[in-house]
């Protein structure tokens, strides 16, 4: 550790470390646009001048290494006059099209404009045009003239997916971000490349002109697309008259499980949450009272107590498997997690993508929760009510010669027929509830997103909470009554989870 | 916090009985009586609705209209500045990709809740295309019923600027 000055406070760095690095790790304004923490530096973009005593002329923040007794200034008008220059030179040719730029309200042109800007034009001459929403493949736009040339894009493709497709072409004023020849931008990754641009440049086709950013809420929640169970941030708003609607999902830097990138499909994955929710209980294909058929499921489980069979699925949470375990033991069920099939051999790499398409399929270790076949078939032989949790697979129990009632507790509706299934209970969704889940390395995450829609699915854990008549509501609840006291589980506490990812021994 | 005593009003015989107060505002009342009936052309208040007000100018803000550009398509591009800048919350604007190569972005549906909308006129400072005005000089609307007040996009773009001289009231 070296001690170091940064506009007259004091501050203990990493030795050898980037100036940009360690100002950035301590919340201090740096304006920046090629430097990015997973992609390093580059140095093109000259917009992180910082002023060094000793050194005659500003120097870049992302190309100094961090020296003992250093003394930084960021501010103050010499260094806002660096500044200004810079960006006069980012706008010359810039369309300032804010109005109808998608990236208007988290782009850090726009913010370093208005803390710095040159207010006045003094372009006399006409701006350079490019090419504008040029589809580029892969759900990504480019608007040549927005851009800044920060190479970021650039760099993600070479470095990190390894696919080159974006280069720079052209030279001085006329250079340009494109792809080579009619050649499209075709990774798995590929829309990281909107999130890694701090301009306009490069913007979602799928979130093209659906919401402007600045009404958009932000909740942290676990992508549930496949087994990696990346860290993301759950973007919605709920418009006046409206439902709450979920706009897009945005990897969230977790060291531990994604780093700051997470794969397209994860990201498309909010679609679901928007228009695949269960809307109405529904009692043997007839719509029915959310009230009404919550009281229909605790009356079926009093009747058929010592004779059900809980069919329990790998995308629910530690949470709610530890409660489903208790309201099984309490009338008298069977808990079983056989024959849900949730893997994928094709859609796994060798980065964030898993084959692996079960959320939580390391809890049913932790939780000995019972995936034999055997198990399962002793169990539905004097069954009479099966419950399938989070899952729909009702062939499953009938291939095992089951032909009982059975009922579903799900947040999402694939298809229409239920007409067989006595009682469908629609519970919350993946991002209406939170939850805790074990990813396929064994780090535990906590999701704490919590949506409220118009038609209100209780979450599982209150659902059981009222048919155990017991206060245990919320997750934290749960760990206290007994979660925490599991033997792979017990290192951890419910606050540290809460706020970072805990890795567990498997 | 000190104590501040007030000295109550009324209660001298003058003011209890009150009839020298009243007298005092019939006063009023009988002075501006007689000062129209002298001169019935200079009354303040109009015989409205057969007569109308003269004095809507171009800054009054009356019922909104959509701009157009010099080729007659709409000037709006759904940045959502109106919408943001609304107190009432009365814009309620869908975004499409626009198709006709003039502009990238226009609104597919724009529509204000005349029963929403206070008439501040913030819209209108906070557009940054010039696309929505409030100059038309209508000052009163009439409808049968509550969605007749939602003024889409086509009758905003319907709307014409008041004609000097002349309100659509």
């Amino acid at each position: 550790m070296v001690e170091i000055t940064v506009d007259g406070k004091i501050f203990k760095v990493k030795k050898d470390a980037l100036l940009i690095e360690e100002l950035l790790a301590h919340k201090i304004n740096i304006p920046h646009f090629c430097y990015h923490q997973s992609l390093g530096k580059d140095g093109n973009c000259r917009m992180c001048m910082v002023e060094i005593e000793g050194k005659k002329r500003p120097q870049i923040a992302c190309d100094t290494p961090v020296k003992e007794g250093m003394v930084v200034r960021t501010k103050g008008e010499n260094i806002d006059k660096v500044k200004r220059s810079i960006l006069e030179l980012e706008l010359i040719n810039h369309p300032v099209d804010c109005p109808i730029c998608d990236q208007a309200g988290e782009c850090k042109l726009q913010d370093y404009y208005m803390e710095v800007g040159l207010y006045d034009s003094r372009l006399d001459t006409p701006k350079t045009h490019g090419k504008k929403h040029l589809d580029l493949g892969s759900n990504v736009m480019l608007d040549q003239e927005r851009c800044v040339l920060c190479t970021r894009c650039v760099r993600f493709t070479k470095n990190i997916t390894k696919t080159s497709e974006l280069v720079v072409i052209g030279r001085a004023d006329h250079s340009v971000i494109g792809t080579f020849g009619d050649r499209k931008l075709d990774n798995p990754y590929a829309m990281n490349v909107v999130d890694l641009c701090p301009v306009g440049a490069l913007t979602s086709k799928d979130f093209r002109f659906h919401q402007r950013v600045w009404f958009l809420k932000t909740q942290e929640a676990i992508c549930d697309g496949c087994a990696k169970g990346c860290a993301i941030y759950v973007d919605h708003h709920r418009e006046k008259y409206k439902d709450d609607t979920i706009y897009r999902y945005r990897p969230r830097f977790n060291p531990d499980v994604n780093g700051y990138f997470m794969c397209d499909f994860g990201r498309l994955g909010y679609k679901k949450e928007n228009n695949s929710i269960c809307q109405s209980a529904y009692i043997r294909g007839k719509t029915s009272e959310y009230e009404y058929a919550e009281g229909k499921f605790a009356r079926l489980l009093k009747r058929h107590t010592g004779k059900i069979v809980f069919m329990v699925s790998q995308m629910l949470s530690l949470e709610e498997l530890f409660r489903l375990k208790k309201l099984a033991k309490n009338c008298g069920a069977k808990i079983s997690g056989y024959g849900e099939v949730l893997w994928d051999e094709s859609f796994g790499d060798d980065f964030l993508k898993s084959s692996d398409k079960a959320l939580n399929r390391k809890a049913f270790d932790i939780l000995s929760i019972d995936v034999s076949q055997e198990f399962l078939s002793v169990s539905l032989l004097d069954a009479e009510l099966v419950v399938f949790i989070r899952r729909q697979d009702v062939h499953t129990s009938e291939a095992l010669g089951y032909k009982g009632a059975s009922v579903f507790l799900d947040a999402y509706c694939y298809n229409s027929i239920f007409e067989g299934i006595d009682l469908i209970l629609p519970i919350a969704s993946h991002t209406s509830r939170d939850g805790s889940f074990v990813n396929v390395d064994g780090y535990v995450q906590y999701s704490s997103c919590v949506i409220k829609k118009n038609f209100y699915a209780k979450p599982l854990l209150t659902l059981i909470a009222q048919i155990l008549k017991d206060s245990i509501f919320t997750c934290r609840d749960v760990w206290e009554d007994g979660l925490s006291q599991e033997s792979m589980l017990c290192d951890i506490d419910f606050d540290t989870l809460s706020k970072t990812s805990q890795k567990i021994k498997l | 916090m000190g104590v501040k005593l007030i000295k109550r009003e009324g209660n001298t015989f003058k003011e209890k009985i009150y009839l020298p107060a009243i007298f005092n505002g019939l006063k009023t009342t009988f002075s501006h009586f007689i000062r129209n009936l002298k001169d019935t052309s200079n009354i303040k208040t109009i015989c409205y609705p057969e007569e109308q007000p003269k004095d809507i100018t171009s800054n009054y803000r009356g019922v909104h209209r959509l701009t157009k550009r010099e080729d007659g398509t709409i000037r709006c591009v759904a940045c959502f500045m109106c919408a943001t800048a609304c107190p009432a919350e009365c814009i309620f604007i869908e975004a499409k990709e626009r198709e006709d190569g003039i502009d990238e972005k226009m609104p597919s549906v724009f529509t204000i809740d005349l029963l929403e909308c206070v008439f501040c006129g913030l819209c209108v400072e906070a557009c940054p295309c010039d696309a929505i005005r409030m100059d038309t000089g209508i000052f009163s609307f009439s409808a049968t019923c509550r969605e007749d007040f939602l003024l889409d996009k086509n009758r905003l773009l319907c709307n014409e600027p008041m004609k000097e001289g002349k309100n659509n009231g």
